[in-house]
């Protein structure tokens, strides 16, 4: 008897609310989109989607930030067709106003940042060595150096940075005219032997 | 007179495929139903205590809470977007697409025939829970063609770019099929294996499937249309396309099969009158005052005796308690969702691949494919847009919804710019109808890998072709174990056949078996 009670007075509800909603097709209008749809592939406060392979955005350098969104938008970064997770992003930034990015930029600065959890094992000794050309620039703690506009590496998803170490040795990534900071990169990539050393100087990383 | 390839070459190519004696030795049985042409009797125990958080408003998710509420269950829908029904969305005057990056707002004439089916559009008869649910919630249905042999099938590569009608096509090449069988049928090999009366009935059949003269020769089919004539006159016969001419279309096998994968569903099909958010809709007009939009899941915490869900809402993070969750959110989203599942769970999780998928459409100023003897079914174009579909209802009104690509791996539209994909589709389209860019109004596009709250079509769990690897099977039935006997994953995501409404459903009802099996056995 409770269950028969409990499905009348549902379809009851319905019959008022079946017409507008039917008629509406949407059921609450659809509000003019903001750029704020960051957090999608980027994950809850953007600590990172694996799956998406969208990195950790929360505690990113304003500058940076702004560079790469400026450097997406304009085509200079994620443009190359081998570079697939850049071209995934690309479109994202492509129609973003300068108050937009400005607006993002703050927003993201409220997030709070948690570090990456590690999924690469490497030689960390190798590593280590190997990530004494990269200190100049990244700083000792991979801490990043605006003056050098080379940003921080501790603590950014680990599948990520291989990704991109990778992307700059074949030049998917730092290989037009106008990346001036991504170019220097493509030189400092190749400092590194082999694959296997791209994941050592990860996995130092990882540490710091 | 045409003679395409020598028999000889045929059996060399027969030989190379294994011979014909496998399949005839591979073959099983006829006379079973597949168990999925059942609907599922649901009967849970009805309960008024327990509450539920349900995540995500995909089919499988309202399929749950209709269920549980019948039940007595206290349910709570949980939404990111602001429209129910993730991939079964159908965009009309004033939808939103909301792509991220390309926000579309649609702008057709507001007229009940004028839709888009963006995401699922076809229900074929064998999927029965799908039907269930449609007769159940008065969700009316009408027939889809999902073949139509005045269409056309184009390649620039074939007749010199222009179209030729899917009955010229398909008519010759089971011509061309059946005469090449029926002389191999000669061959020792095949004799071997066959009986007299099987080789005989082979034959005839070989006959009226290719419309064979006395010979065993295709010397043209009047299935293709007649040349002229046909009415007050004799019809004429159209002259016999050359089958290498035919063979220089690449895209034959998609115009020579239309049935899709696993359903035996063939030509015919069926949707909702006035398009398949009906059947959203006819849920979520029964569940409104339970389902909360534009409240993204952001943490997920699985407890002993219940599941703590938090979401925002205008701007304010809240946390739903629950005794049970039921979580649709789709697989690679959930991994930007903190939460405390086991670590072999969120492996699986993070291991299923989401696929891609694109569509497009426009609504046409007339219904300008009627005039081409065309009433539905679909156009192959051998390009990225690979076809264009025809409204099968309404017919003869002003205007109609032309569906102006489907691409189910995506291509690179993805990436592409509205104005590009715009121009590309009438590119194509207009090789196929010479008016198609003037008929077309306000072309709307869908990429699913860049979709809001979605990011992808069909979930892809065999990363290989050759089928599912022992661990992914393993991982599946990780996913398919309730976390804590609290925390359901459903959806296509946890089925063996995704990109299917049937299989959503089907999800929910297992889970759904699970959980009442559990509740039962507590102790009161
Ligand atoms: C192009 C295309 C064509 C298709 N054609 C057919 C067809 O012809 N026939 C057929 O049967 N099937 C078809 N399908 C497949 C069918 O649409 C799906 O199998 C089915 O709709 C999946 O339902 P689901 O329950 O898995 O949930 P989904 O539809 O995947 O829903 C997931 C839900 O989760 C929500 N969500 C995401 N993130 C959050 C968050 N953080 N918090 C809260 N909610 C969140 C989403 O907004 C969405 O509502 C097609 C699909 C596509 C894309
Ligand atoms: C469709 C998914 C998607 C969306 C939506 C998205 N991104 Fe990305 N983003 C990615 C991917 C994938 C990468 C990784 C690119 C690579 O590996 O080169 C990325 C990279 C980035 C980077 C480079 C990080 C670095 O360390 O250099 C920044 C910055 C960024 N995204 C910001 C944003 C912002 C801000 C938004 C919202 C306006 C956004 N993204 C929306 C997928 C997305
Ligand atoms: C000469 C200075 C310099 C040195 C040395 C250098 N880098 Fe960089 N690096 C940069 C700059 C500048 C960028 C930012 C590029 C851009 O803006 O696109 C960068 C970016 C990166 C990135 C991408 C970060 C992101 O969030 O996308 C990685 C990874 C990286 N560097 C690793 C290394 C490693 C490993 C080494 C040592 C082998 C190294 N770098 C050495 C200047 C340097």
């Amino acid at each position: 008897m409770k269950k028969l009670m409990t499905s009348t007075t549902l379809f009851l509800s319905v019959l008022c609310s079946a017409a507008s909603l039917a008629a509406e097709g949407d059921i609450g209008v659809a509000a003019a989109m903001d750029d704020r749809y960051c957090t999608t592939c980027h994950g809850v406060e953007g600590l990172g989607n694996i799956a998406i392979e969208a990195p950790r955005l929360a505690g990113m350098e304003a500058w940076y930030l702004k560079r790469q969104l400026e450097n997406f938008r304009a085509g200079i970064r994620g443009k190359h067709g081998e570079d697939l997770q850049g071209n995934a992003m690309r479109p994202m930034a492509a129609k973003l106003s300068d108050e937009s990015i400005t607006d993002i930029v703050d927003w993201i600065g409220d997030w709070e940042y948690v570090p990456a959890e590690a999924t690469i094992e490497g030689n960390v000794r190798q590593g280590r060595t190997a990530f004494q050309a990269c200190a100049a620039c990244h700083g000792a703690n991979a801490q990043g150096n605006e003056a050098l506009g080379a940003p921080a590496l501790a603590g950014q998803n680990d599948w990520y940075l291989l990704t991109q170490l990778r992307n700059f040795r074949a030049g998917f990534r730092g290989s037009h005219q106008e990346d001036t900071f991504g170019s220097q990169m493509v030189t400092m990539s190749k400092t590194l032997r082999d694959d296997q050393a791209v994941i050592n100087v990860v996995s130092y990383i990882n540490t710091l | 007179m045409t003679n395409p390839v020598s028999r000889r070459e045929f059996l060399n190519l027969l030989g190379a495929y294994g011979g014909t004696s496998a399949v005839l030795q591979a073959g099983v049985a006829l006379g079973f139903m597949p168990s999925s042409s059942q609907a599922a009797e649901i009967t849970l125990q009805a309960n008024n205590g327990k509450k539920v958080a349900i995540l995500g408003t995909g089919i499988s998710a309202l399929t749950t809470a209709w269920e549980l509420t019948k039940a007595g269950y206290g349910c709570t829908l949980l939404e990111a977007s602001h429209r129910p029904g993730g991939r079964m969305f159908t965009v009309r005057s004033g939808t939103v697409i909301d792509e991220i990056g390309n926000y579309q707002r649609c702008e057709w004439d507001n007229d009940p025939h004028l839709y888009f089916n963006a995401g699922a559009a076809r229900i074929p008869s064998i999927h029965s829970n799908v039907l269930k649910y449609c007769k159940e919630l008065e969700v009316e249905l009408q027939v889809f063609v999902n073949e139509s042999k005045t269409a056309w099938v184009q390649d620039d590569a074939m007749n010199g770019g222009k179209p030729v009608r899917n009955t010229d096509y398909s008519s010759s090449m089971q011509g061309f099929i059946s005469e090449m069988l029926s002389k191999a049928l000669g061959d020792s090999q095949l004799d071997s294996s066959l009986t007299e009366s099987e080789s005989e009935i082979l034959l005839s059949m070989l006959r009226r499937f290719g419309d064979l003269n006395e010979d065993m020769l295709y010397k043209g089919s009047t299935r293709a249309g007649y040349g002229s004539g046909g009415f007050l006159d004799h019809g004429t016969k159209k002259d016999v396309v050359a089958l290498r001419d035919l063979l220089k279309a690449r895209n034959g096998g998609s115009v020579m099969v239309t049935t899709q994968e696993g359903t035996g569903s063939g030509p015919l099909l069926m949707q909702p009158v006035g398009g398949m958010d009906r059947i959203i809709y006819a849920f979520a007009n029964r569940l409104r005052d339970r389902i909360k939009f534009r409240a993204p899941v952001t943490e997920v915490m699985v407890k002993g005796d219940g599941v703590e869900v938090a979401y925002e809402q205008n701007g304010v993070t809240e946390v739903l308690k629950a005794d049970y969750c039921f979580n649709c959110i789709p697989s690679h989203l959930m991994s930007g969702i903190p939460n405390n599942f086991p670590t072999d769970y969120s492996e699986a999780l993070n291991y299923i691949r989401r696929g891609r998928a694109y569509k497009a459409a426009f609504q046409a100023k007339e219904r300008f494919w009627e005039k081409e003897n065309i009433y539905g079914g679909i156009t192959w174009v051998n390009a990225p847009i690979q076809q264009i579909w025809y409204p099968p209802h309404n017919i003869h009104g002003k205007k109609g919804v032309v569906l102006a690509a489907y691409n189910f791996g995506g291509a690179n539209y993805t990436e592409m710019s509205q104005e590009d994909r715009i121009e590309d589709l009438l590119k194509h389209g207009e090789k196929v109808h010479p008016n198609y860019r003037e008929m077309a109004e306000k072309p709307m596009t869908i990429a699913w890998h860049r979709m809001n709250h979605m990011l992808g079509c069909a979930p892809r769990w065999a990363r290989n072709r050759g089928g599912w690897s022992d661990k992914e099977e393993q991982m599946y039935e990780t996913l398919r174990q309730p976390v804590n006997g609290r925390h359901y994953l459903i959806g296509d995501q946890s089925t063996q056949h995704s990109a299917w409404m049937e299989s959503a459903i089907q999800s929910a009802h297992y889970a759904l078996a699970d959980l009442d099996q559990r509740v039962r056995s507590e102790p009161a």
